[in-house]
């Protein structure tokens, strides 16, 4: 399943320039239309390709203001970790159309290159320019403000962090999404409040129980003494991650990750209690 | 006829601007291409199926293929490398091939500073960085469609004060 969603995400990604040029055309701005008639020319092509990167070359000759083919350019760059290449044409597309990108600029920032500051201020702009109506991240799986909670937690702003998502499951009456109470139980495990992170951990499990959710429910049982659920939901937690449900992107690795090896260390001390 | 010589001359410069500006920039055949380069590379390190047919790490859908996961090589990282007591604070990205047999080569380094501008770290770090990582020993061999494939890989470390902070992808 992981498999046929990951191939799913990057069919789409691959044919990234799929916009309606003719929007264009009916608002009067024909340069652009033009522009973005040539850029399609790059859906023969894979995004690292080169005839990719010369048709988007050719549509802003055409069209210096055409924000899309900045940022369909900084694409390949991303993904190849080529920060230097990536961030002038990503900052252009930006300054063109900051509605369109700043709040995916913001994103990568985070997922690509860890730049948590970055990523805050981007996504606090966003938030600015969009009337608080920031949308979720390129890949779907969160929701801009929960990404910027991550950001808060990972420069050392846990209660920032903790507040951030516990406004935003409010305000979204409970809105699960893939990993907002993981993330959230995360945060109360880390600051020794077990309980309330039990409590996330086990509204997860409702929705998307992945290895890594089991292994921080197993923990926080082993905090409160309840050894035999503890084991119990270390060994869930192997057997999930043998089954291929835990926390994947293909890309980079996702915040608050558990690797197989934690897990079968954890398990070899429930034997020992 | 220096009219005429003037004519030339202008009809001349506006001919070349025009070139010069449809001339496209040149790439490689995919952007990111490392070619082998005889002053750097290991002339026994070789993609299996040549240089145009090599994949980046994410196309199988598998992202990063090591053994024991990343969790193993941010360990080797922790047991190896030495922290450089300095200001330095950025990205340095560490990228090469993985050939058919999970042999590495090609590495190249990249860096910049946490504005995001090109920067050179102290020798110290970067060296440390690219030979541990030409060191380590787990890469998993991918297939794609049946078939085994060379692929790009790259980690990309993330300093502050010398100090690794984290390892990505």
């Amino acid at each position: 399943m992981r498999k046929l969603i990951t191939y799913v995400f990057l069919y789409f990604t691959l044919s990234v320039f799929s916009q309606n040029c003719d929007a264009y055309k009916w608002e009067g701005k024909l340069l652009k239309y033009k522009a973005c008639i040539k850029a399609k020319e790059t859906k023969s092509y894979y995004q690292f390709d080169r005839r990719y990167h010369e048709a988007l070359d050719a549509a802003i000759k055409i069209d210096s203001t055409y924000d899309n083919a900045y940022w369909a350019k900084s694409i390949s760059y991303l993904k190849s970790g080529d920060f230097l290449s990536w961030k002038p044409l990503i900052d252009k597309a930006v300054a063109l159309d900051p509605i369109m990108h700043l709040g995916y600029r913001g994103w990568c920032r985070y997922q690509f290159f860890r730049d948590y500051k970055g990523a805050i201020s981007d996504i606090e702009e966003f938030e600015k320019i969009t009337n608080n109506e920031v949308g979720y991240c390129q890949n779907g799986d969160y929701h801009l403000l929960i990404a910027k909670a991550i950001c808060y937690k990972a420069i050392g702003e846990k209660d920032k962090a903790i507040e951030i998502i516990e406004n935003y499951l409010v305000k979204n009456e409970n809105e699960s999404d893939l990993f907002n109470f993981y993330h959230l139980g995360v945060l109360y495990f880390e600051k020794g409040e077990y309980h309330k992170a039990l409590k996330c951990f086990k509204e997860q499990e409702k929705n998307n129980n992945t290895a890594d959710n089991q292994y921080y429910i197993a923990l926080c049982y082993k905090e409160v003494k309840e050894y035999a659920e503890y084991k119990k939901s270390i060994k869930q937690a192997k057997t999930a991650y043998k089954d291929g449900y835990f926390m994947h992107d293909p890309y980079t690795h996702q915040y608050d990750k558990v690797y197989l090896i934690q897990i079968e260390e954890e398990l070899k001390k429930s034997k020992e209690i | 006829m220096n009219k005429l010589l003037l004519l030339v001359c202008l009809l001349f410069f506006f001919n070349c601007k025009k070139n010069s500006e449809t001339i496209l920039k040149t790439y490689p055949r995919n952007i990111g291409d490392i070619s082998f380069d005889v002053t750097k590379d290991n002339v026994d390190f070789v993609p299996c199926n040549g240089d145009d047919k090599i994949y980046q790490y994410f196309n199988t859908g598998d992202g990063l293929d090591f053994k024991g996961e990343k969790y193993s090589i941010n360990n080797t990282f922790k047991e190896k490398y030495v922290s450089v007591n300095n200001n330095e604070s950025g990205l340095i990205r560490v990228r090469f091939i993985v050939n058919c047999k999970a042999q590495t080569g090609r590495f190249r380094i990249l860096q910049m500073d946490n504005q995001y501008k090109e920067k050179q770290f102290d020798p110290k770090i970067t060296n440390q960085l690219l030979e541990i990582t030409k060191n380590l020993s787990g890469w998993k061999i991918k297939k794609y469609h049946g078939s085994e494939i060379d692929y790009y890989q790259y980690l990309i470390f993330k300093i502050e004060k010398g100090q690794i902070i984290e390892i990505l992808p």
